[in-house]
């Protein structure tokens, strides 16, 4: 275990020192900032009585604040889902092929660590990376939302951690991509690719009556059978932030599934990588 | 182990690491279709059935009065809507009876009416010579009394009100003064009983019952056109949703419980009138809209009314009344101006469920009647 | 040749890179044998594209061979344990340009799965000449510090193997001095040094075993001196004045220059017979030295003679 930390602390610390990263939080720093500043919201003993954005009154019914903040928390969470993934696709996508470049990929195989710890730490370490961009952003939201409707909710940082767990079977498989083709852009459109058949599969009851029944329709349904219901973890985040029932009927099971998922692809950039020469 | 079987390793990992997350994916997600995330609709305007129903029930023909120079106002042709008190600051809310039988709350209500067997219902219907299921279309309650409306061709009223003293009156009413009625038990024995209520029949289509006989006689003339010229409570355009009509200020916070005596108070000084629908379609929905003269006092009371709904959520919720605290999720106040609409709904399951007991009851009875 | 194990064995060593869609392949080794005893310092020489990198790499694990077995220190070098005791510097070694040298070297050292001792790793920078540089990012470093603190990057652990790839490509004449005299250093130390370098003078000053790869082949392996052994022919060089046919009489043959003889002589004895009679015609003797071949004639003619 030590030399896949070993190989983690070395992309996290190649990682911080990209301009893109520092670059990155300081947009969440300035999202949450203008946030903070321009929302004023009045809450009357827990109601919603008034919201103002930039000074503009917002049309807003008077109801509970939990139930109000409802549809806020739930964009909240589907942004921090979907966008974090989107944005963690783009600006991790260079550090698996950048770590096999020549000149860094003979010098770190020849020191004593398995092939597969290479990998294993990258993964760790961009899924450290992924984790405290997301515990930075959404605990950034709870505490703006809290502080100015008095309404505290681990919402947002729950739907942050589901998208984790999202982004690592995505970033799993651009691990995969980048150990058969060193290239980033390939290894960012294999992360896209596998978003967007992400969120078909969590559609696919919905989607499987538009395929023509028989070959198509089952190839279909084996096909989605297998990749990461990405969506259906989406729906869950919005829920989980929105405190309104869970439309999955494990989201615990969901959510281990998405995971194994990218252990398995995983596992495939093992089998690649083991065999390959550099 | 050598290079080549490492590799094979990873392959048969991988291969059942992918059957494995399938699994669990398909079984974390369910196949079954999505659950619908309950939806409540409001009433808050007229739909075309309800449009529809509104011009079948313009059935009374008024003589047309030529008056050159003046202008007529529009008198509701509704028989129900005409009879209705007029002015500001009345109360009248009608109950669409025959709509909420046939509703979803209507048939969980028949199962609570139906415990015994049926057997109330029965005998209120061989008594009266009226089915309330078939032949009862609207019940009205004013601030003087009440009205149905709906089909009493086979009404008794001769046999139940025969021996009051009664007069024709109008065009097509009969009504009956205050006094003794005989009334038969089920054993076949009889009872006497004395009402203090006028009641009136009109064309076999209408029942009031007033406190007067001068009253139910002032009903029969707004019917007939005789009445005031101000228009009536509720008008045409209001008459959405299977319960709906106006609240007097005095009523409503009447209505509120004691510990929430200081928001009654402030609904009197401030309110004017509140308009109310619930709609029974689905579940269970109510619009109302509080009218006051200050906007600003109006907007006050609103945020108020929001606040307490909210913090009622609140103690439902740390009390663990999660079903009061669901149907305080949909409570919300929304300000317009000088009126603002107060919103409440309770999903049906949430009134299936604690009305299951009537169903099972009512089983158990004509099971046992069998 | 010492009795201990070789510190690298290689036989029948094949490597075929294949291409997708692409029939065939391209052979880089061709059946290499190879021998490095342990404690010399080895040089691989050829031209390019001969598979000295593949070589490299196959020794190091990074490249997997087709066919044929490689033994480094006693073990596959596939194992881990192996490769901890061997220190390689890269052809073009890519280092973190953010990051300080300290940064880098503990890196390493962890990755090496050693204890990160700052001062150990000073001392290695030291060594290299890169005292100076510590606190400054190695973006900024010249291709010559770089090169530098690949090569401390190697020397972390204190290896029993050292394979290096062109270790003083970019470094200046004095640098290279450095660099020489650490590996050195090292050779004495009991380290086993591996050395690829196109600097064939490089390898002469430091190595004292030579292979020269061809065709994915060894086409030659000895000792320097024995590869670059001249044979019995000698040259002399006598100061003006001296009676040229005095002097061919005696078995000398004029050169190109002024002054400039050659002579064959089997054995000491020979020579000193033929200098005695070239005295004895009058002429004096300023210099005299073997007419051996430099490194780079041994390898023009043995790859030459290959082809």
């Amino acid at each position: 275990m030590k030399p896949v930390l070993g190989i983690a602390g070395y992309v996290l610390r190649e990682a911080m020192s990209r301009k893109f990263i520092l670059a990155f939080m300081v947009g969440i720093t300035l999202v949450l900032t203008v946030v903070a500043l321009s929302l004023r919201i009045e809450v009357v003993d827990g109601a919603l009585a008034a919201s103002r954005l930039f000074g503009e009154e917002l049309r807003n019914s008077i109801r509970s604040v939990d139930v109000a903040l409802r549809p806020v928390y739930q964009a909240a969470a589907f942004l921090v889902f979907y966008g974090g993934i989107l944005f963690g696709i783009v600006a991790c996508s260079d550090f698996a092929p950048s770590l096999m470049s020549p000149g860094r990929i003979e010098h770190l195989l020849a020191l004593p660590i398995q092939r597969w710890h290479l990998l294993a730490g990258t993964f760790l370490g961009v899924m450290v990376l992924a984790l405290g961009g997301t515990l930075y952003g959404t605990t950034g939201l709870v505490l703006i939302f809290g502080v100015k409707a008095g309404y505290w909710t681990a919402g947002p940082l729950i739907a942050g951690l589901l998208a984790c767990v999202g982004f690592a079977a995505v970033y799993a498989v651009m691990l995969t991509a980048a150990t058969l083709v060193r290239s980033a852009a390939l290894c960012a459109a294999s992360g896209f690719v596998f978003l967007v058949g992400g969120i078909i599969a969590g559609y696919r009851q919905q989607l499987t009556p538009f395929f023509e029944e028989g070959l198509g329709r089952e190839a279909f349904r084996a096909v989605t059978l297998v990749l990461p219901r990405l969506s259906a973890l989406a729906m869950a985040a919005g829920d989980i932030a929105a405190s309104t029932p869970l439309e999955v009927h494990s989201l615990g099971m969901l959510l281990l599934g998405v995971l194994v998922f990218g252990f398995g692809a995983l596992a495939v950039g093992f089998w690649r990588f083991e065999g390959k020469d550099y | 182990m050598d290079n080549r079987g490492r590799r094979r390793v990873w392959l048969v990992v991988a291969a059942m690491l992918f059957v494995v997350a399938a699994v669990l994916m398909f079984t974390g997600q369910g196949e079954a279709p999505a659950m619908e995330t309950p939806k409540v609709e409001f009433p808050r305007r007229m739909r075309a059935p309800e449009r529809a129903r509104a011009e079948r029930r313009r059935t009374q023909v008024l003589p047309v009065q030529v008056d050159a120079g003046t202008q007529e106002r529009a008198r509701p042709r509704d028989p129900v809507l005409a009879a209705l008190p007029r002015g500001e600051g009345k109360t009248a809310v009608v109950i669409e009876a025959n709509a909420l039988r046939h509703s979803p709350i209507g048939e969980l209500l028949l199962d609570c009416l139906m415990r015994d067997g049926g057997k109330r219902l029965e005998e209120l219907r061989n008594l009266s010579g009226v089915d309330p299921l078939q032949d009862l279309d609207r019940l009205v309650i004013t601030d003087d009394g009440m009205m149905l409306s709906g089909n009493f061709g086979n009404a008794k009223f001769k046999e139940l009100l025969g021996e009051r003293v009664s007069m024709d009156y109008g065009e097509g009413a009969r009504v009956y003064e205050p006094g003794d009625m005989t009334v038969t038990r089920p054993d076949g024995s009889t009872a006497r009983r004395r009402s203090e209520a006028a009641v009136a029949t009109w064309n076999n289509e209408l029942l009031v019952i007033g406190k007067s006989p001068d009253e139910v006689k002032a009903v029969v003339d707004r019917v007939e056109g005789r009445g005031p010229d101000e228009p009536p409570a509720i008008s045409e355009g209001s008459t959405y949703g299977e319960m709906y009509g106006v609240l007097s200020v005095d009523q409503l916070a009447r209505l509120l419980p004691k510990e929430q005596a200081e928001l009654a108070e402030r609904i009197r000084q401030v309110a004017q009138n509140v308009e109310l629908h619930v709609d029974a379609s689905g579940d269970v929905a109510m619009v109302a809209e509080v009218r006051g003269a200050n906007g600003d006092e109006v907007t006050d009371l609103g945020k108020t009314l929001g606040a307490a709904l909210s913090m009622a959520r609140i103690k439902a919720q740390a009390e663990g009344e999660k079903d009061l605290a669901q149907l305080l999720d949909f409570a919300r106040v929304q300000p317009d101006g000088t009126s603002f609409k107060l919103e409440m709904a309770v999903p049906l399951d949430v009134i299936q469920k604690r009305l299951a007991f009537c169903k099972e009851e009512r089983s158990a009875a004509e099971a046992a009647e069998r | 040749m010492t009795s201990q194990a070789p510190a690298i064995e290689v036989r029948g060593l094949r490597k075929t890179y294949h291409r997708a869609f692409r029939k065939g392949g391209t052979e880089a080794l061709r059946g290499m044998d190879l021998t490095v005893p342990e404690g010399s310092a080895f040089g691989l020489i050829g031209p390019n594209g001969a598979g000295k990198t593949t070589f490299i790499k196959s020794i190091l694990g990074i490249v997997q061979p087709t066919e044929g077995a490689i033994r480094v220190l006693g073990g596959s070098p596939e194992d881990p344990r192996i490769r901890a005791r061997i220190g390689y510097l890269p052809e073009r070694l890519h280092l973190p340009g953010t990051w300080t040298a300290p940064a880098f070297l503990a890196t390493v050292t962890r990755l090496k799965g050693l204890p990160v001792d700052p001062a150990v790793n000073l001392r290695l920078l030291e060594r290299v000449g890169l005292s100076d540089a510590v606190g400054r990012r190695i973006g900024g470093y010249s291709k010559g510090m770089r090169q530098r603190l690949g090569l401390a990057a190697a020397l972390v652990g204190t290896p029993s193997l050292l394979v290096l790839d062109e270790p003083t490509d970019g470094i200046d004449p004095m640098g290279r001095m450095e660099v020489r005299r650490i590996l050195q250093e090292e050779v004495r130390r009991g380290t086993t040094l591996f050395l690829n370098s196109h600097l064939l003078a490089e390898t002469e000053r430091v190595c004292d075993r030579v292979a020269i790869l061809a065709g994915g082949r060894v086409v030659r392996e000895g000792r320097l001196e024995d590869l670059a052994r001249g044979g019995v022919r000698w040259l002399v060089r006598f100061a003006p004045g001296a009676n040229t046919e005095a002097l061919a009489a005696a078995g000398f043959l004029r050169g190109a220059a002024e002054g400039q003889y050659a002579v064959e002589a089997e054995d000491p004895a020979a020579l000193n017979g033929a200098l005695d009679r070239a005295r004895a015609a009058g002429a004096l003797m300023v210099e005299l030295r073997r007419d051996g071949t430099d490194l780079e004639s041994v390898l023009m003619g043995t790859v030459e003679a290959a082809a």
